[in-house]
């Protein structure tokens, strides 16, 4: 059998009942047992005394024995009231005397041993037990068999036996399982520095490679792995500073001389070269932005104290695009939503993921058409235009990295639809592509709804009617 | 009209340099950030253009320096930094402005003029797009050069929208500038006076145009 649990405390609690189960099976079977050993015992030694009793009167005269039993005595062997009996057999296996009235012996069959010989047995309803015991009388060897019915209504010792059951037995199950409570608490307790560790552990992300697990309260055995795990951090933080650190130098260092390219070609003369020079830069700039972006994002971790606005988002990005849309000819929309939307998410972040999706809408919507960029309270974002839509095989394609329709065409790095992948991807969010009726393209960024934060949770809205320094807060990569 | 660009990288200095003069700005570049705050402290200039990664500090500190002293003399940071935290760290820090080079030299003098225009740097009275003129100390509008009528509240929308050429301005920024003037508007007063403008700048053959981006706000540019 494989069965198994990922939970200590299952664990424990799981094989506890397996063990309470033969536990409560076993020991009341066991002490029945020393109980019935003990009470036999007795019941032997009671039988010895009876016999012994017996013997006491028991006397030879004239070549013959003689029984006197006092009265009192000779009542407990009454026939009448059924209890004891005994008789008294001598070596021939003859019957010399007897409590019945038929002068015959209680076991017929006696053995004739030397040691005492106990016999257990039933008649009929009742339930004898017995013992022949030899004895010497004036160099006779004589049997004194004694008898008792168990059944009898005077006899003690064997409804304490019986009624062990019942009335005893079944309180080791209660006892067993209050242990397995017990044992659990204990457990609980003796986890609780590992569960703490592991809250922490979970807010660990590339932009907070700095926590450590605590390894003060840590149980001994599992600090080998705590310890393993501070040290895998160490490690993960030397990993996650060099890579920003190279993007920081790689920014520095591609985007400076295309810089220098970029303001000696604006001071050309000749108007001609010059725009075909700068387009040929602003196309690799662009690049160069996304890819940095790219190496940006890898290391992109949402705190939880951040919130973003989804429509504030939205407005912004449309302001922003607004300019280059109209210089197309082409428009843009932002459909009032009719509640607040807000989400556990970087307001920055999202705004270059809807960015890229209307940037990409705006290539493809014809001129004289809008792009439309919706915010839904499922949560989501909407970005549709009127272009061509987008192919059943196509779609999942144009999220991948450097992924071209037209490899020809000139300003497209296919990076940025992969750029919303992974924006999205880091807000527990999925984005996708469907054609709309009219036939253009619907993307939506859609977010868990465990992603949405409760609108009375936070502080008041910007006032209205202050400036607005719109382009300040949408990146400009 | 001085300006401060402060930038250690010596050719793209020089090259900045030649194209701000030519656009008629004064020039002085300084290429460390200890140098430039004791020029900040003796010189006023109307712009400061402050890259960040300078030799001996960071450039932030140079901003930082200048808003405790309570120099709020524009910044414009044109930077090689440009992930999203360092953009909004240098905002926060107080610049103006945060361009990522490369940045074409039209759209650095355009972003320049922006901050020379803004309210609380006004120079100059008058706000100029296409061949639309705004004088906004006699509230008169000339377009070529002659004075055209126009109503008060048209005239304060069409201030807000060059003030910020270009750029989506909100509506409800637009409408609380109509409370400002002091009377009951309706809700839709704000569409109301944008038909009205643009069917006046129509009339007298503006080269202007007012974009509308539905949801967000509105938008001034020159007609194509």
């Amino acid at each position: 059998m494989t069965v198994r649990f990922n939970s200590v405390i299952w664990r424990i609690a799981v094989l506890h009942i397996v063990a309470v189960a033969a536990a409560s099976i076993a020991m009341p079977i066991i002490l029945y047992y020393l109980l019935k050993t003990t009470v036999n015992d007795l019941q032997q030694q009671a039988l010895r005394a009876q016999a012994e009793d017996i013997s006491h009167y028991l006397k030879e005269s004239g070549g013959r024995l003689q029984l006197r039993l006092p009265t009192g005595l000779a009542g407990n062997y009454a026939e009448d009231y059924g209890r004891n009996a005994y008789a008294i057999l001598d070596a021939a296996g003859g019957t010399v005397f007897s409590s019945f009235a038929s002068g015959e012996p209680i076991l017929k069959a006696d053995p004739h041993e030397a040691v005492p010989f106990y016999f257990h047995q039933r008649q009929g309803p009742a339930d004898i037990i017995g013992a022949s015991i030899p004895f010497v009388v004036n160099d006779r060897r004589v049997w004194i068999q004694v008898s008792e019915d168990l059944s009898h209504r005077d006899v003690l010792s064997d409804n304490v036996v019986s009624d062990f059951f019942p009335r005893v037995g079944w309180i080791t199950a209660p006892i067993l399982l209050v242990l397995l409570l017990i044992e659990i608490a204990i457990v609980r307790s003796g986890l609780k520095p590992v569960i703490t560790a592991s809250h922490l552990a979970a807010r660990i992300g590339p932009a907070t490679t700095d926590i450590r697990l605590p390894e003060s309260k840590i149980p001994g055995e599992i600090l080998p792995l705590v310890h393993a795990i501070n040290a895998a951090l160490d490690r993960l933080e030397q990993g996650f500073k060099a890579q920003r650190e190279f993007t920081a130098d790689a920014a520095h260092e591609l985007r400076t001389p295309l810089a220098i390219l970029r303001t000696n070609v604006d001071l050309i003369a000749d108007q001609e070269v010059a725009k075909a020079l700068r387009q040929d830069i602003d196309m690799m700039s662009r690049l160069v932005d996304q890819l940095l972006n790219f190496a940006e994002l890898e290391t992109l971790v949402i705190r939880a104290s951040e919130i973003a606005d989804l429509h504030a988002v939205c407005t912004e990005v449309a302001s922003y695009m607004a300019p280059l849309a109209a210089k197309q000819g082409k428009g843009l929309a932002v459909p009032d939503c009719p509640t607040r939307v807000l989400i556990h998410g970087n307001a920055e972040v999202l705004g270059q993921a809807v960015r890229n999706l209307v940037e990409n809408a705006l290539v493809h919507t014809p001129s004289g058409t809008a792009v439309e960029i919706e915010v839904t309270a499922e949560p989501a974002i909407y970005v549709r235009d009127e272009g061509s839509g987008v192919s059943e095989a196509e779609r999942e394609l144009i999220f991948r990295r450097f992924w071209r329709r037209d490899r020809r065409r000139r300003g497209s790095s296919g990076l940025g639809l992969s750029i919303v992948s992974r924006i999205a991807e880091a807000h527990n969010a999925t984005v996708s592509v469907s054609n709309r009726r009219s036939g253009g393209a619907e993307f939506v960024i859609r977010f868990d709804r465990s992603s949405v934060v409760l609108s009375n949770n936070v502080g008041a809205e910007r006032p209205a009617g202050e400036p607005p320094e719109l382009r300040a807060r949408v990146p400009t990569g | 009209m001085a300006l401060l660009l402060i930038e250690d990288n010596e050719r793209l200095a020089s090259l900045l340099k030649q194209g701000l003069e030519r656009t008629g700005f004064k020039v002085d570049v300084i290429d460390t950030a200890t140098d430039s705050v004791e020029a900040l402290a003796a010189i006023k200039f109307e712009v400061v253009i402050l890259d960040l990664g300078l030799p001996d500090e960071d450039g932030l500190s140079v901003l930082k320096t200048m808003r405790q002293r309570g120099d709020m003399t524009p910044v414009i940071v044109m930077t090689a930094r440009g992930s999203l935290r360092e953009r909004v760290e240098g905002l926060d820090s107080g610049a103006d402005d945060y361009l990522v080079k490369p940045v074409a030299l039209e759209e650095l003098v355009a972003r320049i003029n922006a901050l020379l225009r803004r309210p609380g740097n006004l120079l100059g009275s008058a706000l100029r797009l296409g061949n639309v003129t705004l004088d906004t100390a006699g509230r008169q509008v000339f377009v070529d050069d002659k004075a055209q009528i126009f109503g008060a509240r048209e005239v304060a929308i069409l201030e807000h929208l060059l003030r910020r050429s270009g750029r989506v301005i909100p509506k409800k920024f637009l409408e609380n500038s109509l409370y400002g003037l002091g009377e009951e508007i309706s809700s839709n007063a704000v569409e109301v006076y944008v038909h009205r403008l643009r069917k006046r700048l129509a009339e007298i053959g503006a080269t202007v145009q007012v974009q509308t981006v539905r949801g967000v706000g509105y938008m001034i540019a020159e007609a194509k």
